[in-house]
This record gives C-alpha cells, structure tokens and sequence, in this order.
C-alpha cells in the first residue's frame, strides 16, 4: 500500500498527470479506508517539509554525510578527545558580566563593554569575560579589543597576558602562538617566563612559549575582519583561500595550480559564497559546489 | 547429610538486576567511545530503556552484556547521526544574514523537526534523498532535477517514489 501510495505521489509530482490519474487515484483512495489514512500521511510528511525554512533544513539534511560504515566505525572507536559540546543553547546571547562567549564559523561578533571600549570576536573564537576582574580569557580564536579607558583590562592567552588600556590591539591565537598587533597606544606584553616587553602602535609581534618575538610594522588593511572586510594586495590565492576557509563552515579545496595565481581586491565576509564566485570570474575558474559545504576550485575548462 | 540442594542456575535476570549489575560497566563501556561521562549516563539510561521497550523478556537473556552493547551500538550510532545533523544546522544558522535568524523557540522546533526528518531519511541512497530533498524543500521539478543529478526524468520519477515509499513504511 505504501508503495502503491508512492507510486501516485511520483506521478502526480512529475507534472505528468492527466485527468484520468486524477480520476483513477480518487478511485484508489476512496476503495479502502486505510488507502485514504496512506495518503493523508504522506499529505502530513509534505507539509512538515514545506513548513521548515528552505535553506536551514537544506543545509542542514543535505549535508555531507560520511556514510553509515563510516558513522559506525566512529561511533565504535575510543573517542580520542573530549568532543565540544554542540548545545543550541551556547548561540544564544548571553550576559556580558561574567560569561563564555563564542563565534561559530562565520560568525563575528561585536560586545560593547561599560566603559566605552568595545570587545570584538572574529570567526570561531571563544573567550571567558570576567568584568568584575577585568579579565578577558582568549580561550581560542581572535579578538580585538579596543579600550579608551585608563583602567586596565587584562587579556590572558595561553602564552602569555597582555596588559591594554587605553589602547586598540587585535591577538590572533593559534596551534603555535599568539600574534599580537598592536593598532593604537601602547600594550604590555608579560610572556610566561615572567618577562615583561612593550608593544607600540604599529608593531606586530609573535607571542610564543618562548617568549614575545621581535617587533615587525604591519599593513592594518590584515585586520580588515573587523570591519567585515578580507582585503588581498596582490596575494597568492592559495593564502588568500586558507584565510577565507576560516570563515567557511565545510570544505573548500583547490586544484594546486592555482596556488600561486595574485589576488587584489577588498571582499565583503557576510557572504563568503559571493566571494568565491567573485575570484572565479575574475581568475577565470571554475566553482563545483557538491553541496554549500563541499565546494572545489579549478582551472575552467574553455 | 546430603540435603542442601546447590542450585546450578543463575537466579533469574529482573530489570533490576540488569540494572544493578551492568550499569556502571555499561557506563564506562559508552564513556570510552563518547570521550565524556554526561553523554555516557544519557545513553546509558536509553539502553535500558530501549531493553525495557524491547520484546525480548529480559528472564531469558543469555548475555546481557552482549545484548547490552548490541542496543548501546545502535544508539551511538543515531547519537553521531544527531550530532551531525546539529553541527551542519548550527553551521547554517551562523550563516544567516542576523535578520532572518529565527527566534530561540523557533530553532528549536526546527532542529526538533529537522531530527525527526533525518531520521526518517536515515537509510536512502544519497542521490535519492537528495532528489527528494530539492523536490519537498526547494519545489524543484522533476526536469530540473534531472539536469542537477545528470539522470533521466523517469530516474528522478523513481527516486521520488523510493523516497515517498521509505517514507511511508516508518511510523511518523
């Protein structure tokens, strides 16, 4: 019967139907009540689909899917780490007192604190902010943190803890260490040795386990996250594609190629989608889009 | 002299025993695979849940522990799935323009619909769940379909009634 069900649903679907298999399902449906309650079913199933938001429920039931052996071996082998809790309720906004705060990927995030100064997050980053210490955790992640104020704020990472007030600085932690720039004012720099250095406005250095590296200038168009920009001065596009992938959920992979083609351009993060078809019109690409999550660059065919 | 009866058999099984004696091995089992003892003690209390649900008299079971791993498989098994479906959901969520967010109530349902959906799907072919997909989600013809999938009208036609007759077959 559910088959028989099915086979009028793909029917009538397909736009091929006449007035006959109009007919002749009625027919169906009347000559058994339990052919009547399949079909009301089915009718139910349509409309719990047709109530979901398209592009969530799209991107969420299609996404990439491993395939059940694969699930089933996950599944059966010693998680090696504590996975990250995926809690819905982590999304939602939360008190800025004392609180955990995190981007997904993708996401940015922008804190006004009591002071005047504000506190931003880039893509995948979580803090601890404690406002009654004037502590902020860099737990992972990037964050700028701009202070008018003279009272201090303490930024802990795990090599280190910056000293800022009255100072605009932006740190990027990463597997390796820290990278602090310095944008305005000046910010004391204490590594986890004990040794205490200060960075300038204008200077960039690693901080790392063993200790702050030296001082370099930089470009402040490489912090442009914080306005919502990725800006490229004639990049390879290979780098330009790995600092993009921080902002994509899901995989993005390109042919080797075209590691070393220059970009020049400022793109907009909201919409890292348009970016991608922005670089292959212009490089003269090609974008396969298995699904929103799987997406691979190569030369276009011509 | 030779009155007290030994018995050779185990005292019967009771839910209670099951309990008793297996959690905490049950437990620490789940914790090994999961990474984390919260998830471990939710699928542990689903276990026996589904051992309670299940028709199999619990008297007459030869290997608990066995028939216990045997149920706890498969729940981790739709516990990663779940987890999957969460991950890409949050993942789309974050995407959003902040306008078009839903409210909490609201990604709530959707994720529990969304849940309850996948689970359903569990089990087609990817091509015909994904037919199905654009057909119930983005209203896609069965022609436009084709040209995606690079198959025939009539192949879309078949998928379609596969994905309905799944569909169907499972209690919703």
């Amino acid at each position: 019967m559910a088959r028989a069900a099915a086979q009028w649903l793909a029917l009538l679907e397909s736009g091929a139907a006449t007035e006959h298999d109009h007919a002749a399902l009625q027919h169906w449906r009347d000559s058994h009540p339990q052919h009547e309650q399949t079909w009301q079913k089915a009718q139910t199933l349509r409309q719990r689909f047709s109530a979901l938001p398209q592009a969530l429920a799209m991107a969420s039931l299609d996404r990439p899917q491993p395939g059940r052996r694969a699930v089933l071996k996950r599944a059966l082998g010693i998680a090696a780490l504590v996975p990250t809790a995926w809690l819905v309720s982590r999304q939602l906004p939360i008190e800025v007192w004392r609180a955990d705060l995190h981007t997904a990927t993708g996401e940015r995030k922008r804190i006004p604190l009591d002071d005047g100064g504000n506190l931003q997050l880039n893509t995948a980053t979580a803090v601890d902010v404690d406002l009654a210490q004037r502590r902020i955790t860099l737990v992972d992640g990037e964050l700028a943190l701009n202070l008018p104020g003279a009272t201090a704020m303490t930024v802990q990472t795990r090599y280190g803890e910056l000293s800022v007030s009255q100072a605009d600085v932006c740190i990027r932690q990463q597997a390796a260490g820290c990278l602090v720039s310095v944008l305005k004012g000046a910010v004391q720099v204490r590594d986890r040795n004990g040794q205490v250095a200060t960075l300038q406005g204008g200077q960039q250095a690693p901080l790392k386990a063993g200790g702050l590296g030296a001082w370099v200038p930089f470009d402040v168009s490489q912090l442009g996250w914080r306005d919502g920009v990725l800006t490229a001065q004639n990049q390879a596009l290979g780098d330009f594609l790995r600092e993009l992938e921080r902002y994509r959920p899901g995989v993005l992979r390109w042919e080797p190629s075209l590691e070393n083609l220059r970009v020049t351009g400022s793109f907009r993060l909201d919409d890292t989608d348009r970016i991608l078809n922005l670089l292959a019109s212009t490089l003269g690409l090609e974008l396969q889009a298995r699904t929103r999550y799987w997406v691979t660059l190569r030369k276009a065919m011509s | 002299m030779n009155d007290a009866v030994v018995s050779t058999h185990a005292p019967e099984l009771t839910l209670s025993s099951l309990y008793r004696d297996h959690r905490s091995w049950l437990e620490s089992w789940l914790r090994r695979r999961l990474g984390n003892a919260w998830d471990a003690a939710d699928l542990s209390q689903d276990t026996f849940l589904r051992v309670l649900a299940s028709a199999q008299p619990i008297a007459q079971m030869q290997e608990p522990r066995a028939y216990l791993v045997t149920v706890g498989k498969r729940l981790l098994v739709n516990f990663h799935q779940r987890r999957s479906l969460e991950q890409a959901y949050l993942q789309a969520l974050a995407n959003l323009p902040e306008a078009c967010v839903p409210s909490p109530e609201q990604r709530w349902l959707v994720l529990e619909t969304l849940q309850a959906l996948d689970e359903l799907l569990d089990g087609l072919p990817v091509l015909v769940r994904r037919a199905f997909l654009w057909s119930q989600l983005e209203g896609l013809g069965y022609r436009e379909i084709a040209e995606r999938l690079d198959v025939s009208e009539r192949t879309v036609k078949r998928y379609m009634a596969q994905a309905y007759e799944h569909c169907l077959l499972v209690d919703l």
